[in-house]
């Protein structure tokens, strides 16, 4: 769960309330079981008091040396617990006997109604006291009966109870942390499920987005494969548009262009020839370029490689009867092209044409699958016998619209669509001497995640 | 040779008919694709210029329906559309070759002088018979390396015996691969060429094969 998404935050939202209200639950509880203990520590010390007032009534020594409570905890000494009674003088007239040596400290404040006053105190051992003290008559003597608990002893248990509270509400908190985050992760499972199928589509595994989906995100499932259908289609119209326009414009270009060839000295004629030769070239170019541009926007699409040099090698053989090209078949495994067929028909085509112009018999064809870490790609390499390429020239000829020999028509401009071809899908094209003697032209261009599926 | 030109724009058309006649062809026209189709499916023609852009039945499907038909003629299809994916579409349709508009007609008479060569089952430009030499390119004939002047209609008849030297060519034949539709078919015409062709030949370079043709003999 990386921060930014928003299983983090649900995780993180669900989590906060947890805490808080997990602590507040172990604060509640420490404090109503700290309470409880010191209202049964206080009910025994009264308890203590009744018992000792009633002793005063019965004893016959006014100095009461003959009482007592039954309590141990009463005779050991500096233990916290005691019990005082003093005269209405503040003489103490009797004390336990674990009180016997200690400076018992007193007790401020008023009696309530029931003649009753409660406090802590500290003793001489450093022992935390809940002290009360209570008002009484006794034998019509007005005394004041003070028992002390020791409170240490409490505080102990709340804070052994405090402990193990904070222990299981842990635990509990813990659980549901893991069960909050679960439910996060299963709520979100179907988002992420669309984005493996956006995935596909991208990689060219599907035309569209497959499999239901929650309430929630199916209206969105269907909104991409609404856009990518209407995305097909605007395509689709503007590759039409432009097969149209051309033919509508090369048709009387040609008329044009062999009207006035067939008149060389008429100088009407040879502004017409020179200029339609201009029109030609622009029209060339510049529907080139509306071809890319409704091109760079394909999705989802891919291309059997291999069936798409199989019917070149076939065509090129069929056109060029001097020329054998070696092609062996790749296996079923190599990887498609990522991409659409036509284009990819575009660059191989080109490349595989410049061959045969140049070959004086052979071309060998082969293709291979070149994989990183990152990504796949697919490298198809054509040779020829020809006269082939200096360094220089080869880089001459990658750049763009330079045309090495004006006496092969269409060598520079093939190999400018290739190379905007090839920039589009993001490959390379590398122009290299081949051990046939000619060139070797390198097609490296990007593979479909899924390969080798079903041939058709 | 006798070609067939399917084109539907008028002047292109004329231009192509132009330029083959003077290349030494007989040329059919067709403006639509029906009557293109008719004309391949009923005539005998040497080679073919398609347009795919046609109307009423575009070019490829009258290629097809010539195919299927069993027309092996070779076609030059001749297209605005020139991406590799319309020219394996057009070849794997039956076509032979391919040329992009707008082209330079003599491009096209290139291509169309080599299809007719392939078909008939030659491999270069110049086609021999003993002593004589036929350049099919630049449409001139020599004996013994000494060039003589042949008319238009001598060229096609002499030119239609080397392509298909071996072979006995019936009259009719020749009637219908030299002269385009309109003309006037009267077998006698051919006898006088004949008898003008072999004056300036040397003697028994044409052969007369009683009651079947002519033949030109292979060395």
């Amino acid at each position: 769960m990386r921060k930014g998404s928003i299983a983090f935050s649900l995780f993180w939202l669900s989590a906060g309330w947890l805490i808080l209200a997990l602590a507040g639950t172990a604060f509640l509880l420490t404090d109503l079981y700290s309470r409880a203990l010191d209202a049964n520590l206080a009910n025994q010390l009264k308890f203590n008091i009744d018992t000792l007032s009633s002793a005063t009534l019965d004893s016959a020594d006014p100095k009461f040396a003959d009482i007592g409570v039954q309590d141990p905890r009463f005779t050991r000494a500096a233990t916290g617990w005691y019990w005082v009674i003093r005269d209405e003088a503040e003489q103490i007239l009797s004390t336990s006997r674990s009180a016997v040596g200690l400076l018992m400290p007193q007790l401020s404040g008023d009696f309530d109604i029931d003649n009753y006053r409660t406090g802590v105190l500290e003793d001489e051992a450093g022992n935390s006291l809940r002290a009360i003290e209570r008002k009484t008559t006794s034998n019509g003597r007005p005394l004041e009966i003070m028992v002390t608990g020791n409170l240490g002893e409490s505080l102990a248990l709340v804070g052994q109870f405090r402990g193990q509270t904070l222990i299981v509400l842990g635990a509990v908190g813990i659980a549901l942390a893991i069960m909050s985050g679960i439910v996060a992760r299963l709520a979100l499972r179907p988002i992420g499920r669309l984005g493996k199928a956006i995935e596909q589509v991208r990689e060219g595994e599907s035309q569209s987005i497959t499999g239901s989906y929650p309430r929630e995100i199916a209206p969105l499932a269907e909104e991409i494969n609404e856009l990518l259908r209407s995305n097909t289609q605007i395509i689709e119209r503007a590759r039409n548009a432009v097969g149209n326009l051309a033919h509508g414009l090369k048709t009387p270009l040609a008329v044009m262009r062999n009207e006035a060839s067939a008149a060389k000295d008429n100088p009407l004629a040879r502004v017409v020839t020179s200029e339609s030769d201009k029109m030609t070239q622009l029209v060339t170019t510049y529907l080139d370029r509306a071809r890319l541009a409704a091109r760079s926007a394909v999705v989802g699409k891919k291309a059997d490689a291999t069936m798409v040099m199989l019917r070149l090698v076939r065509v090129m053989e069929k056109l060029n009867k001097h020329v054998t090209i070696a092609f062996k078949r790749p296996d079923a495994s190599l990887p498609w092209f990522r991409g659409d067929e036509s284009d990819l028909e575009e660059m191989a085509g080109n490349l595989l044409d410049n061959a045969c112009k140049w070959s004086k018999g052979k071309i060998a064809v082969t293709m291979m699958a070149e994989r990183t870490p990152s990504q796949s790609f697919l490298l198809i390499r054509i040779e020829d016998d020809g006269p082939g390429l200096t360094e220089d020239e080869a880089q001459k000829v990658l750049r763009r619209g330079v045309r090495l020999d004006e006496k092969t028509p269409g060598s520079g401009l093939g190999l400018d669509i290739v190379k905007e071809l090839v920039d589009v899908y993001g490959g390379s094209l590398q122009l290299r001497r081949s051990v046939l003697g000619g060139v070797l032209a390198e097609l490296k261009l990007p593979a479909a995640k899924v390969g080798g599926m079903a041939r058709s | 040779m006798r070609i067939l030109v399917i084109e539907d724009d008028t002047n292109l058309n004329r231009q192509i008919k132009d330029a083959l006649t003077e290349g030494g062809y007989a040329v059919d026209v067709a403006f639509d694709g029906e009557e293109g189709h008719f004309l391949g499916d009923t005539e005998p023609y040497d080679a073919v210029v398609l347009d795919i852009g046609l109307p009423q039945m575009d070019g490829l499907s009258v290629l097809e329906a010539w195919r299927r038909s069993g027309r092996a003629m070779p076609v030059l299809l001749l297209t605005a559309r020139d991406r590799w994916s319309d020219k394996v579409q057009g070849i794997d349709a039956g076509a032979d070759d391919y040329v992009a508009k707008p082209f330079h007609m003599e491009e096209l008479l290139a291509r169309l002088r080599a299809l007719v060569r392939r078909a008939a089952g030659h491999a270069s430009n110049e086609i021999t018979a003993g002593p004589v030499r036929l350049d099919v390119k630049a449409g001139k004939v020599t004996v013994d390396g000494q060039a003589i002047k042949l008319t238009s209609h001598e060229l096609r008849l002499l030119s239609y015996l080397m392509h298909h030297k071996g072979k006995v060519v019936s009259r009719t034949e020749l009637t219908e691969h030299l002269y385009d539709q309109d003309f006037d078919r009267d077998s006698n015409t051919i006898e006088v060429f004949v008898g003008r062709l072999r004056k300036k030949l040397p003697e028994e370079v044409i052969h007369t094969v009683r009651g079947l043709g002519y033949q030109i003999l292979e060395e």
